[in-house]
């Protein structure tokens, strides 16, 4: 090894982006893909599909109305939060669990690149394990194109914002499942039934809305127009994440 | 300006204060930072690296806030006393990771070279979840100093090593800090921090208790006598006349060629005790000095 | 070294007093079980979950029993408030997600915790054998799952009584306390084996937290989905986990309404039937899987 100069590097000296961004990345990818999780959250996937197939075959009410009701209740009340909350609580909270985020964390470089390298690669296993077999178990179900495009499209919003912020309780503390299922159950599962303005602040609403505006079947949340349908949740993300770059700037690390 | 400093730094936890109003600067070189368990050393090293805050007072490293600062990590490398490692990555990628993220051009070189430093296999493909606790503290190493830092803090790196893999660490700290770098080693393993170099630092219930050469804390520590065992023929004559110089204050006979020397003025008896020895006839076969290593320093000052 | 001479063993002293024995060790963990679950000894934060669920589960017991004292003293409007009013069994319709909370994380925190750091190895070095740790354990746990299924309506009863709006005769009392007393153990024993026996699966809580949440709302959404959508037989009921407990309860107490209307063809007996092997195949489970389990004292 080579003595330093003390002088070879300049004060705001900042590791290359892009690079940076990558190998957080693919090393949360890594971290998080494990075969319990995947095997699991594929499992129900397929348990989607395969009752999408049930009812397609010989479902009792219309294929529109038995894919909503599939749609709804198993994958946008349970299966998108639920996969949502189990990786992307992991993203940035097994490192501080551990204590490895330190290894991140004492790097030149700014603090949204972790962030955003985290939420992504959360984004990227939630993103497949939950779009596709709903969207095929709607299309199995009897659904038309426009609902499959919207449970598509419903699926994708949910998992866009309940990553953000399920990530960004990952970080803020030590308990983020129990406090993450508290909010779907308590909140999401209760609280937002009893007022318009409740169900506004839970993310199942909006995800319901976008269903219910393809479907035309009435849903217990649908109380949200397009384009708030999407836009808040997209808001709800962007929030969430700047929220966990502020944590990381000022949270003490383990 | 010190490459460290410390002023008037204070942290608490709720109501409990783990470092109390310290401060203290450092240079380039080996320091060991010493103290008991629970003295708050770790405390002390995680407001160097900007992990924590301090509740008062200022750090400053290089001359900037680590804690708010994120380009300081650039010339900072950091060995943290959890155990914790990426455990799917290997060796090399772990290590090649730390070496991008801190801006390398070619991270997995430096990487093979961080590995060979510390001895170990930069082709081994085995993941460190898998490595001993040795290997997993040789990682640690690796990866701090992957993209040679100016700065290292080392967090008991010595834990879990076998005595020849402390040897070799102990001998690297060393290289690092006459190549001009300023290291700063906490540990509890006192006969080795001896080897390191004399300079400490000594926290003892949050406080700084002690700081510099600890030969030289040892001249300062006045109100305990040094004990110095003199080897000769004749002990009896050679106490009486090391009384009657009046350097001793109190002389004990250890067996037919020893007497035990007590004595305030270190420096007083070792200009006295020849000519003593001259004038009573005894001849020196040895003068050692018993109570003067980091051990007995430290337990004077942990036990105050 | 003179004769009278004597080292002193500061550091090691032989404890004299009265041993408890296995009652005393039971006793002991039993204890230590309501106390960690309900974050006692420990920082603010580990509080907050529990007693956020207590209170959940209590709230609307409270206001209900305040919305009948309203109606009693406004006869104008008696017969509109109670007619808002929940019936006991109704009461749980209300209040499940909050002892689902609680069940959730109450069952991992116990045991997962243990076998993971190797506290479980230290109790069944004391007088604790596996059947004994487990029987404090489970105890405790339904100690814990009464707490929110039982004391919420025994709260209703006893306010409402004693409001005049309850039960009118004795004879009427003992009948609706003793079905208040079997509903709650129904639902307590029931979602407290369930969970004991997901939680002896895994060592990480996290991962029994969110099977326990999976496999109650999974079972009950994927039942609901094939008897309503997919022409399945009702008796697919009986495999809700998450209603079988609840619906049993409106047997017990004798009401005509169903917690879901999946429920309304299925026979009182396949109910109970299956509320008991359920619970015991699930508790079952966990002796075998503590039984077989390697541990290192």
């Amino acid at each position: 090894m080579t003595a330093p100069t003390g002088t070879d590097v300049d004060r705001g000296f900042r590791a290359p982006i892009g690079r940076s961004w990558l190998a957080i990345y693919r090393l949360q990818l890594r971290l998080l893909v494990t075969w319990g999780r995947l095997v699991t959250m594929l499992g129900l996937g397929a348990l989607a599909v395969i009752i999408g197939a049930a009812l397609g075959s010989g479902g009792r009410g219309t294929g529109t109305e038995n894919a909503t009701e599939l749609v709804a209740l198993y994958g946008l009340l349970l299966l998108l939060p639920v996969a949502s909350l189990v990786f992307a609580s992991s993203a940035l909270g097994d490192p501080r669990e551990d204590g490895t985020l330190v290894y991140l964390w004492m790097r030149p470089l700014p603090r949204w690149v972790t962030a955003l390298a985290s939420w992504a690669a959360a984004l990227t296993i939630t993103l497949p394990i939950t779009v596709v077999p709903l969207t095929l178990a709607a299309a199995l179900a009897g659904a038309p194109s426009d609902l499959v495009v919207a449970t598509a499209l419903a699926t994708g919003v949910g998992a866009v914002a309940y990553t953000a912020v399920f990530g960004a309780l990952g970080l803020r503390t030590r308990r983020s499942l129990l406090w993450g299922l508290l909010y779907l159950f308590i909140w999401e599962g209760f609280v937002a039934n009893a007022s318009d303005q409740a169900a506004q602040l839970a993310i199942l609403a909006y995800t319901q809305s976008l269903l219910s505006a393809a479907s035309g079947q009435p849903l217990d949340l649908a109380v949200v127009v397009a384009p708030w349908s999407w836009i808040v949740p997209l808001l709800v993300a962007a929030v969430a994440l700047v929220y966990t770059v502020h944590r990381l700037r000022v949270q003490e690390v383990p | 300006m010190s490459v460290i400093e410390l002023r008037s730094v204070s942290k608490w936890f709720g109501s409990v204060v783990a470092v109390s109003d310290v401060s203290f600067s450092i240079d380039r070189g080996v320091t060991a930072l010493l103290g008991p368990n629970g003295a708050g050393k770790s405390t002390v090293l995680r407001m160097l690296c900007g992990l924590t805050r301090p509740s008062d007072g200022s750090v400053r490293v290089l001359g900037g806030d680590p804690a708010t600062d994120p380009a300081l990590a650039r010339r900072i490398g950091i060995v943290p006393q959890q155990e914790g490692l990426f455990d799917k990555l290997t060796a090399v990628e772990f290590v090649t990771l730390a070496g991008t993220l801190q801006g390398l051009d070619d991270p997995g070189a430096a990487a093979r070279r961080a590995l060979e430093v510390v001895e170990l296999d930069h082709a081994d493909t085995r993941a460190v979840g898998g490595y001993s606790k040795g290997m997993r503290q040789r990682v640690k190493v690796a990866q701090a100093l992957v993209h040679d830092p100016d700065v290292v803090f080392l967090d008991e790196p010595l834990t879990g090593l076998d005595p020849r893999q402390r040897k070799h660490m102990i001998e690297l700290f060393g290289r690092l800090g006459d190549e001009g770098r300023c290291v700063l080693v906490s540990s509890h393993v006192l006969d080795e921090v001896e080897r390191f170099g004399s300079r400490i630092l000594v926290i003892v219930q949050g406080r700084l208790a002690a700081e510099g050469d600890f030969h030289a804390i040892r001249d300062l520590m006045d109100d305990r006598p040094h004990r110095i065992r003199v080897e000769t023929d004749r002990p009896r004559q050679l106490a009486a006349g090391l009384l009657a110089e009046g350097v001793a204050l109190g002389v004990r006979l250890d067996g037919p060629q020893a007497v035990l020397v007590d004595t305030v003025d270190a420096a007083a008896f070792r200009h006295a005790v020849g000519p003593v020895a001259v004038a009573t006839g005894a001849r020196l076969l040895a003068v050692a000095p018993l109570d003067d290593d980091l051990d007995s320093v430290f337990r004077y000052l942990v036990g105050r | 070294m003179t004769a009278a001479a004597r080292i002193h063993d500061r550091g090691y002293s032989r404890y004299t007093d009265e041993r408890t024995g296995t009652g005393g060790a039971v006793r002991s963990l039993y204890r230590q079980t309501l106390q960690q679950a309900l974050g006692f000894r420990r920082s603010v934060w580990q509080k907050i979950l529990p007693f956020l669920s207590i209170v959940l589960a209590y709230l609307p017991a409270i206001a209900f029993v305040g919305m009948a004292a309203f109606a009693n003293t406004q006869p104008r409007v008696a017969a509109q408030v109670q007619e808002l009013l929940p019936t006991y069994a109704e009461y749980y319709g209300f209040v499940y997600a909050a002892i689902l909370v609680f069940v959730a994380f109450v069952a991992p925190e116990l045991l997962c915790a243990d076998r993971r750091t190797g506290m479980l190895g230290l109790y069944l070095a004391s007088p604790l054998t596996r059947g004994t740790y487990l029987l404090a354990r489970g105890a405790g746990t339904l100690t814990l799952l009464l707490l929110v299924t039982l004391g919420p309506p025994l709260l209703m009863l006893v306010a409402n009584t004693l409001n005049g709006t309850g039960p009118t005769s004795i004879g009427e009392f003992l009948t609706t306390l003793g079905q208040v007393l079997v509903s709650g153990v129904v639902i307590g024993a029931f979602y407290g084996a369930l969970s004991l026996a997901v939680a002896s699966l895994t060592t990480r809580r996290a991962f029994a937290t969110v099977g326990i949440v999976f496999i109650l709302f999974g079972s009950s959404v994927l039942t609901q989905l094939l008897i309503r959508r997919a022409r399945f037989s009702q008796d697919l009921f009986l495999a809700n986990l998450l209603l079988l407990p609840l619906e049993l309860v409106f047997r017990i107490f004798g009401e005509s309404g169903h917690i879901n209307r999946t429920a309304s063809e299925a026979q009182t007996l396949p109910l109970a039937l299956a509320w008991a092997g359920w619970t015991g195949g699930c508790a079952l489970l966990v002796w075998l899987r503590y039984r077989r389990l390697e541990v290192t004292r």
